[in-house]
Protein backbone atom coordinates (compact mmCIF):
# COMPACT_ATOMS: atom_id res chain seq x y z
CA UNK A 1 0.00 0.00 0.00
CA UNK A 2 1.86 3.50 -0.97
CA UNK A 3 1.58 6.33 0.75
CA UNK A 4 0.21 9.35 -0.80
CA UNK A 5 0.97 13.12 0.24
CA UNK A 6 -0.91 16.40 -1.28
CA UNK A 7 0.17 20.11 -0.52
CA UNK A 8 -2.02 22.76 -1.97
CA UNK A 9 -1.74 26.19 -2.60
CA UNK A 10 -4.27 28.31 -3.52
CA UNK A 11 -4.69 26.82 -7.54
CA UNK A 12 -1.87 24.05 -7.94
CA UNK A 13 -1.50 21.08 -5.74
CA UNK A 14 1.68 18.76 -5.63
CA UNK A 15 0.72 14.71 -5.20
CA UNK A 16 3.81 12.73 -4.24
CA UNK A 17 2.98 8.69 -3.73
CA UNK A 18 5.50 6.62 -2.41
CA UNK A 19 6.63 4.09 0.25
CA UNK A 20 8.65 4.60 3.25
CA UNK A 21 11.83 3.33 3.86
CA UNK A 22 11.82 0.15 6.36
CA UNK A 23 15.24 -0.56 6.37
CA UNK A 24 15.98 2.72 7.98
CA UNK A 25 12.93 2.32 10.73
CA UNK A 26 11.25 5.19 9.22
CA UNK A 27 7.39 5.20 10.42
CA UNK A 28 4.15 4.06 7.86
CA UNK A 29 3.17 7.94 6.67
CA UNK A 30 6.31 8.61 5.45
CA UNK A 31 8.07 8.85 1.55
CA UNK A 32 11.25 8.34 1.00
CA UNK A 33 10.91 6.21 -1.80
CA UNK A 34 8.64 8.43 -4.53
CA UNK A 35 7.20 6.45 -7.34
CA UNK A 36 5.18 8.91 -8.66
CA UNK A 37 4.30 12.78 -8.25
CA UNK A 38 1.38 14.80 -10.10
CA UNK A 39 1.44 18.61 -10.10
CA UNK A 40 -1.94 20.20 -10.86
CA UNK A 41 -2.99 23.99 -11.84
CA UNK A 42 -6.56 24.64 -12.54
CA UNK A 43 -7.43 25.15 -16.22
CA UNK A 44 -4.11 23.53 -17.04
CA UNK A 45 -3.12 19.63 -18.11
CA UNK A 46 -1.83 17.98 -15.27
CA UNK A 47 1.84 17.02 -15.22
CA UNK A 48 3.21 13.94 -13.59
CA UNK A 49 6.40 12.17 -13.84
CA UNK A 50 9.16 9.80 -12.09
CA UNK A 51 10.91 10.53 -8.65
CA UNK A 52 14.15 11.88 -11.39
CA UNK A 53 12.00 14.37 -13.33
CA UNK A 54 10.92 15.95 -9.85
CA UNK A 55 13.87 17.38 -9.04
CA UNK A 56 15.10 19.11 -12.00
CA UNK A 57 11.32 20.37 -12.00
CA UNK A 58 11.89 22.14 -9.02
CA UNK A 59 15.29 23.16 -9.26
CA UNK A 60 14.03 25.06 -12.52
CA UNK A 61 11.23 26.97 -10.66
CA UNK A 62 13.48 27.96 -8.23
CA UNK A 63 16.20 29.31 -10.64
CA UNK A 64 13.85 30.61 -12.64
CA UNK A 65 12.00 32.53 -9.73
CA UNK A 66 15.24 33.94 -8.59
CA UNK A 67 15.98 34.98 -11.88
CA UNK A 68 12.87 37.10 -12.31
CA UNK A 69 13.56 38.65 -8.62
CA UNK A 70 16.79 39.42 -9.67
CA UNK A 71 15.84 41.62 -12.60
CA UNK A 72 17.99 39.50 -14.52
CA UNK A 73 17.00 38.01 -18.31
CA UNK A 74 14.30 35.48 -16.98
CA UNK A 75 15.18 32.24 -18.70
CA UNK A 76 15.63 28.81 -17.47
CA UNK A 77 16.50 25.79 -20.32
CA UNK A 78 17.25 22.37 -19.80
CA UNK A 79 16.73 19.18 -21.41
CA UNK A 80 13.45 18.29 -19.48
CA UNK A 81 11.74 21.77 -18.84
CA UNK A 82 12.11 25.63 -20.62
CA UNK A 83 10.67 28.26 -19.02
CA UNK A 84 10.50 32.06 -20.48
CA UNK A 85 8.62 35.24 -19.52
CA UNK A 86 6.31 36.07 -22.63
CA UNK A 87 6.14 39.27 -20.62
CA UNK A 88 5.99 40.62 -17.13
CA UNK A 89 2.29 38.97 -16.43
CA UNK A 90 2.70 35.62 -18.01
CA UNK A 91 5.28 32.87 -18.33
CA UNK A 92 5.85 29.90 -21.12
CA UNK A 93 6.71 26.48 -19.86
CA UNK A 94 8.10 24.08 -22.21
CA UNK A 95 8.19 20.29 -20.54
CA UNK A 96 10.35 17.77 -22.54
CA UNK A 97 9.26 14.32 -22.49
CA UNK A 98 12.30 11.51 -22.48
CA UNK A 99 10.20 9.68 -24.27
CA UNK A 100 10.85 9.86 -28.26
CA UNK A 101 8.33 11.04 -30.72
CA UNK A 102 6.22 12.82 -27.93
CA UNK A 103 5.48 16.37 -28.77
CA UNK A 104 6.46 18.70 -25.93
CA UNK A 105 3.87 20.04 -23.21
CA UNK A 106 3.92 23.82 -23.68
CA UNK A 107 1.72 25.57 -20.47
CA UNK A 108 1.08 29.33 -20.34
CA UNK A 109 0.94 30.58 -17.05
CA UNK A 110 0.59 33.87 -15.18
CA UNK A 111 2.32 35.07 -11.90
CA UNK A 112 -0.30 34.08 -9.54
CA UNK A 113 0.02 30.14 -10.51
CA UNK A 114 3.89 30.73 -10.69
CA UNK A 115 4.06 31.54 -6.84
CA UNK A 116 1.53 28.91 -6.03
CA UNK A 117 3.54 26.60 -7.70
CA UNK A 118 6.85 27.97 -5.63
CA UNK A 119 4.55 27.55 -2.48
CA UNK A 120 3.74 23.96 -3.27
CA UNK A 121 7.42 23.65 -3.65
CA UNK A 122 8.40 25.29 -0.74
CA UNK A 123 5.74 23.38 1.25
CA UNK A 124 6.98 19.95 -0.06
CA UNK A 125 10.89 21.21 0.36
CA UNK A 126 9.93 21.45 4.14
CA UNK A 127 7.75 18.94 5.46
CA UNK A 128 9.10 16.45 7.54
CA UNK A 129 7.15 13.19 5.86
CA UNK A 130 8.70 13.25 2.39
CA UNK A 131 12.82 12.60 2.03
CA UNK A 132 13.10 14.15 -1.54
CA UNK A 133 16.41 16.08 -2.18
CA UNK A 134 16.42 19.15 -0.20
CA UNK A 135 16.93 22.41 -2.41
CA UNK A 136 20.56 23.48 -0.96
CA UNK A 137 19.15 27.56 0.63
CA UNK A 138 23.28 28.40 0.11
CA UNK A 139 22.74 27.40 -3.55
CA UNK A 140 19.68 29.81 -3.51
CA UNK A 141 21.24 32.49 -1.47
CA UNK A 142 22.89 35.66 -3.41
CA UNK A 143 25.85 35.78 -4.85
CA UNK A 144 26.98 38.87 -2.36
CA UNK A 145 25.49 36.78 0.88
CA UNK A 146 27.36 33.68 -0.26
CA UNK A 147 30.57 36.00 -0.80
CA UNK A 148 30.00 37.33 2.75
CA UNK A 149 29.56 34.35 4.63
CA UNK A 150 32.50 32.38 2.82
CA UNK A 151 35.05 34.66 2.63
CA UNK A 152 34.25 36.93 5.47
CA UNK A 153 36.31 34.78 7.97
CA UNK A 154 39.75 34.61 5.05
CA UNK A 155 39.71 38.52 4.31
CA UNK A 156 39.60 38.64 8.16
CA UNK A 157 42.34 36.80 9.20
CA UNK A 158 44.28 37.89 6.03
CA UNK A 159 44.15 41.32 7.17
CA UNK A 160 44.22 41.04 10.83
CA UNK A 161 47.61 39.51 11.78
CA UNK A 162 49.62 42.26 9.46
CA UNK A 163 47.57 44.89 10.91
CA UNK A 164 47.99 43.65 14.69
CA UNK A 165 51.95 43.69 13.98
CA UNK A 166 51.48 47.07 12.87
CA UNK A 167 49.52 48.20 15.65
CA UNK A 168 52.06 46.67 18.26
CA UNK A 169 55.07 48.08 16.51
CA UNK A 170 53.89 51.54 16.63
CA UNK A 171 52.66 51.16 20.74
CA UNK A 172 55.81 49.35 21.31
CA UNK A 173 58.16 52.16 19.70
CA UNK A 174 56.41 55.12 20.97
CA UNK A 175 57.42 54.21 24.15
CA UNK A 176 61.28 54.46 22.90
CA UNK A 177 60.53 58.38 23.22
CA UNK A 178 61.07 58.17 26.91
CA UNK A 179 64.27 56.57 26.70
CA UNK A 180 65.87 58.47 23.78
CA UNK A 181 65.54 62.45 23.23
CA UNK A 182 67.59 64.60 20.53
CA UNK A 183 67.30 67.79 22.42
CA UNK A 184 69.39 66.70 25.28
CA UNK A 185 72.07 65.21 22.92
CA UNK A 186 72.10 68.34 21.02
CA UNK A 187 72.73 70.36 24.05
CA UNK A 188 75.76 68.23 25.25
CA UNK A 189 77.42 68.37 22.35
CA UNK A 190 76.96 71.98 22.05
CA UNK A 191 78.27 72.16 25.54
CA UNK A 192 81.32 69.62 24.56
CA UNK A 193 81.71 72.32 22.04
CA UNK A 194 82.05 75.31 24.04
CA UNK A 195 84.60 73.75 26.32
CA UNK B 1 9.91 44.71 19.18
CA UNK B 2 8.52 45.97 22.21
CA UNK B 3 5.54 47.68 20.77
CA UNK B 4 4.17 49.30 17.44
CA UNK B 5 5.63 52.46 18.46
CA UNK B 6 9.05 51.54 18.02
CA UNK B 7 8.01 49.49 14.52
CA UNK B 8 6.36 53.02 13.63
CA UNK B 9 10.07 54.53 14.90
CA UNK B 10 12.13 52.30 12.68
CA UNK B 11 9.67 52.59 9.66
CA UNK B 12 11.15 56.22 9.83
CA UNK B 13 14.54 55.31 8.81
CA UNK B 14 13.68 54.80 5.40
CA UNK B 15 15.19 57.97 3.56
CA UNK B 16 12.01 58.19 0.92
CA UNK B 17 9.76 58.78 4.02
CA UNK B 18 8.85 62.37 4.52
CA UNK B 19 9.77 62.13 8.39
CA UNK B 20 12.82 60.58 7.60
CA UNK B 21 15.50 60.36 10.67
CA UNK B 22 18.52 59.14 10.06
CA UNK B 23 18.56 56.27 12.51
CA UNK B 24 20.63 52.83 11.94
CA UNK B 25 19.18 49.96 12.02
CA UNK B 26 20.55 47.63 14.08
CA UNK B 27 20.41 44.06 12.87
CA UNK B 28 17.66 42.40 14.98
CA UNK B 29 15.75 45.80 14.31
CA UNK B 30 16.07 44.41 10.56
CA UNK B 31 15.33 40.91 11.39
CA UNK B 32 12.21 42.02 13.26
CA UNK B 33 11.08 43.80 10.31
CA UNK B 34 11.71 41.28 7.82
CA UNK B 35 9.36 38.88 9.90
CA UNK B 36 6.72 41.52 9.94
CA UNK B 37 6.51 41.38 6.36
CA UNK B 38 6.42 38.08 6.12
CA UNK B 39 3.67 37.04 8.47
CA UNK B 40 1.38 39.93 6.35
CA UNK B 41 2.31 38.57 3.25
CA UNK B 42 1.25 35.26 4.64
CA UNK B 43 -2.33 36.88 5.90
CA UNK B 44 -2.36 38.58 2.81
CA UNK B 45 -1.49 36.40 -0.41
CA UNK B 46 -4.81 36.06 -0.92
CA UNK B 47 -5.41 39.49 -1.94
CA UNK B 48 -2.16 39.48 -3.21
CA UNK B 49 -3.15 36.65 -5.54
CA UNK B 50 -5.96 38.35 -6.67
CA UNK B 51 -4.27 41.85 -7.99
CA UNK B 52 -1.74 39.55 -9.84
CA UNK B 53 -4.17 37.39 -11.51
CA UNK B 54 -6.53 40.71 -12.66
CA UNK B 55 -3.72 41.94 -14.63
CA UNK B 56 -2.79 38.25 -15.86
CA UNK B 57 -6.26 38.63 -17.48
CA UNK B 58 -6.73 41.51 -18.56
CA UNK B 59 -3.95 43.72 -19.12
CA UNK B 60 -4.97 46.35 -20.34
CA UNK B 61 -8.29 46.99 -18.09
CA UNK B 62 -7.94 45.26 -14.44
CA UNK B 63 -10.08 47.03 -12.03
CA UNK B 64 -8.57 44.86 -9.00
CA UNK B 65 -5.30 45.89 -9.71
CA UNK B 66 -5.64 49.60 -11.52
CA UNK B 67 -7.75 49.98 -7.53
CA UNK B 68 -4.47 48.97 -5.76
CA UNK B 69 -1.90 50.72 -7.83
CA UNK B 70 -4.85 53.98 -7.07
CA UNK B 71 -4.12 53.26 -3.32
CA UNK B 72 -0.18 52.74 -3.60
CA UNK B 73 0.24 56.02 -5.36
CA UNK B 74 -2.29 57.93 -2.88
CA UNK B 75 0.01 56.74 -0.45
CA UNK B 76 2.86 57.27 -1.78
CA UNK B 77 2.11 60.91 -2.13
CA UNK B 78 0.62 61.30 1.34
CA UNK B 79 4.18 59.52 2.90
CA UNK B 80 6.94 60.17 0.83
CA UNK B 81 9.82 62.71 -0.17
CA UNK B 82 7.99 63.81 -3.75
CA UNK B 83 11.21 65.60 -4.08
CA UNK B 84 13.17 62.24 -4.46
CA UNK B 85 14.24 61.08 -7.98
CA UNK B 86 13.13 57.32 -6.78
CA UNK B 87 9.97 58.44 -5.40
CA UNK B 88 9.02 60.30 -8.52
CA UNK B 89 9.50 57.49 -10.34
CA UNK B 90 7.03 54.85 -7.88
CA UNK B 91 4.40 57.80 -8.73
CA UNK B 92 4.76 57.83 -12.30
CA UNK B 93 2.04 55.03 -13.52
CA UNK B 94 3.94 53.90 -16.80
CA UNK B 95 6.94 53.19 -15.08
CA UNK B 96 5.98 51.91 -11.74
CA UNK B 97 3.93 48.69 -13.06
CA UNK B 98 7.37 46.85 -12.89
CA UNK B 99 8.09 47.81 -9.47
CA UNK B 100 4.25 47.15 -8.11
CA UNK B 101 4.34 43.69 -9.90
CA UNK B 102 8.23 42.22 -9.07
CA UNK B 103 7.24 43.89 -5.32
CA UNK B 104 3.93 41.78 -4.98
CA UNK B 105 5.57 38.21 -6.81
CA UNK B 106 8.49 38.60 -3.97
CA UNK B 107 6.08 39.17 -1.08
CA UNK B 108 3.96 35.63 -2.74
CA UNK B 109 6.73 33.99 -3.13
CA UNK B 110 8.35 34.44 0.53
CA UNK B 111 5.21 33.14 2.14
CA UNK B 112 6.84 29.55 3.58
CA UNK B 113 8.18 28.84 6.15
CA UNK B 114 11.59 29.56 5.15
CA UNK B 115 10.20 32.88 4.32
CA UNK B 116 12.07 34.98 6.15
CA UNK B 117 15.43 33.54 5.11
CA UNK B 118 14.37 33.99 1.08
CA UNK B 119 13.83 37.97 1.75
CA UNK B 120 16.50 38.25 3.74
CA UNK B 121 18.44 36.96 0.66
CA UNK B 122 16.70 38.69 -1.44
CA UNK B 123 17.03 41.65 0.29
CA UNK B 124 21.08 41.50 0.59
CA UNK B 125 21.65 41.22 -2.79
CA UNK B 126 19.07 44.36 -4.04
Amino acid sequence: MQNKLSFHQSSVSLEIIGLPDYSNNENKDQISIISQWKLSMVDKPLIEGKVEHLGPIMDAFYFYSNLLLKNEIPIYESKLIDIKADNLYIHKIVLKSSKPNIKPLILKIGNSLLSDTINCFDQLNESSKVRVKKIDTFHNAPRKVRFGLNNRVKIFNFFMPPLIAICSLILFSSTFIYFYSPVEDKEKNELINIK
Amino acid sequence: MPNKVTIWKIRNSNPLRKSYVNNNIKPDELDALIKITVEMSKYLYPYIREILKSKENNQENSVIYNDFSKRFIELINERFNKDSIRVKKLLNQDENDETIIKSLITLSFCISNQGYQKLKNLLFDF
